[in-house]
């Protein structure tokens, strides 16, 4: 408020004789005594006492002191009162408080706290509409707020000045609606009701706002209207979608420009009975060429397995350098039927990959084993060079998706904590609105 | 914020896999050696394989 703004009124409480201010001038209509707690009429010149009330026993140690002046974003606000109000759930209380700000040129807002949260509200000059068919939503402004909670709220501690007549024990049925950072709260009492909108601040802003020294307290939970962090997952999961699409554009495109050639192909026998069994089983192939640059080589082998198997020890050894690629595969192939049903296990072919072969001059040392009892075995090897791998970009799908997918669980998270607070049965606003 | 880190997160996971895709990278495991002797190719059965404790195994020659 500027230098000019009015002065303050001083009074006198009479019932301990404490000295009063009040701040709202001819807007105030009840008055506070800090002193003993008792509620005084602002109307009449004799200062009534409306109700006397054990403020000792009961003394709330405001946040933010009356008397603080801050700067709210439409102005410069002063706090002239402070009530807590109290519900009861399943036998346990909750209080929150209200802050009662002033401005002789803007008019009343409230600062609400509760476990470190805050909103900044203000009484609402146009009504909620109620969403046809159901009492779980009202509309404002073509935003839809959906209900949160309603419950019986009693005003347990009052101090400084208000607007209206203010009693300690005073009941009135309240309705929060929440589109967060927003919530609408409608306070019912007989057959009156008013609305405010509230919207969420960080409690830092509020200490910057009122210049209060320290920190503010830290919040507890998740609050009804507390903005999500977690705000942008649609944002995110977009992001993915278009990298996904871009990570397939350039697999497609690394395939059709991988070299996915043939380099060798040949059939051969074994057969591993009592008679053949002194033959060394391993051999090597004719020399191939492996071109372009560094990538992999797929070999891939079939064999006539009918209820048996083929291991076979592949070396893909460079003929010039000496380098050796050693791995043994199997194929196996087994089959039948039983009380389930018919039944089949393995394959007769496999697929091995080596990484990163250089380019050069190769060939394969095979060496192949099988069961004795089982005949000869015929097996195909083929050889290929820089075969595209749709593997990698599956790997990068999930690799890509475990960022947003966390957000989403953890957003789920917040969500479910925000609502587990929640309950009651929300008002029918259409009449009492 | 959040944003660009997963922008850049995801160039390097696309950029991984293009590098993957390009050098041939491979699950499967393969023990590499070196300096196998050019007699390997006259004496297949010399070669003593990391895999080949099979029931054929036939020691040196």
């Amino acid at each position: 408020m500027s230098a000019d703004s009015p002065a303050a009124k001083a009074l006198n409480c009479p019932k301990c004789g404490a000295p009063l201010t009040v701040r709202s001038f001819d807007h105030a209509v009840t008055i506070v005594c800090g002193s003993c707690g008792s509620i005084l009429d602002a109307k009449d010149p004799a200062l009534k006492i409306l109700q006397e009330f054990e403020a000792k026993t009961r003394a709330v140690e405001p946040l933010i002191p009356l008397g603080t002046r801050g700067t709210m974003p439409d102005g410069p606000y002063e706090v002239i009162g402070l009530q807590q109000r109290t519900i009861t759930v399943e036998g346990a209380d909750y209080s929150w408080h209200e802050y009662l700000l002033f401005n002789p040129f803007k008019g009343f807002r409230y600062l609400t706290q509760y476990d470190g949260h805050w909103n900044d509200a203000r009484p609402l000059r146009s009504l909620p509409a109620a969403v046809l068919g159901t009492r779980q939503r009202v509309s404002l402004d073509g935003v839809t707020y959906k209900h949160f909670q309603t419950a019986e709220a009693r005003t347990t501690f009052v101090l400084g000045e208000f607007p209206w007549e203010v009693r300690v024990g005073e009941i009135a049925l309240v309705s929060d609606y929440v589109a967060p950072p927003r919530l609408l709260s409608r306070e019912a009492t007989g057959n009156e009701a008013t609305w405010s909108i509230g919207e969420y601040i960080p409690g830092r802003i509020v200490w910057e706002a009122f210049g209060l020294p320290g920190q503010p307290p830290r919040p507890v939970g998740v609050y009804a209207n507390q903005p999500s962090p977690f705000r942008s997952l649609a944002t995110t999961w977009r992001s993915f979608a278009v990298m996904a699409a871009v990570g397939l554009v350039l697999m497609i495109g690394m395939a059709l420009s991988s070299l996915n050639a043939k380099v060798f192909e040949r059939t051969y026998t074994f057969d591993a009975r009592p008679q053949q069994a002194e033959r060394e089983p391993s051999f090597v192939t004719d020399v191939f060429e492996l071109k372009g640059h560094t990538s992999n080589v797929e070999l891939t082998t079939r064999a006539s397995v009918d209820n048996s198997w083929l291991v076979v020890n592949y070396a893909l050894i460079n003929q010039d350098t000496g380098q050796a690629y050693d791995f043994g595969r199997e194929v196996s192939w087994y089959h039948g039927r039983d009380e389930d049903g018919d039944w089949s296990e393995g394959s007769s072919q496999d697929v091995a990959i080596i990484p990163s072969v250089p380019p050069g001059r190769y060939y394969l040392r095979v060496e192949p084993d099988t069961a004795p009892d089982r005949g000869a075995v015929r097996y195909n090897i083929l050889v290929k060079r820089d075969v595209p791998r749709f593997l990698f970009y599956g790997v990068a799908l999930l690799a890509l998706a475990i960022p947003p997918a966390v957000a989403t669980w953890r957003s789920l998270k917040f969500e479910h904590a925000r609502w587990a607070e929640g309950g009651g049965a929300a008002p029918d606003i259409g009449s009492a609105a | 914020m959040i944003g660009r880190l997963y922008l850049a997160y995801g160039l390097l996971v696309l950029g991984l896999m293009g590098v993957a895709q390009y050098r041939g990278w491979s699950f499967d495991s393969v023990s590499q050696r070196k300096d196998v002797p050019r007699s390997v190719r006259d004496n297949p059965g010399s070669y003593r394989s990391a895999y080949g404790a099979s029931r054929r195994y036939t020691g040196g020659k």
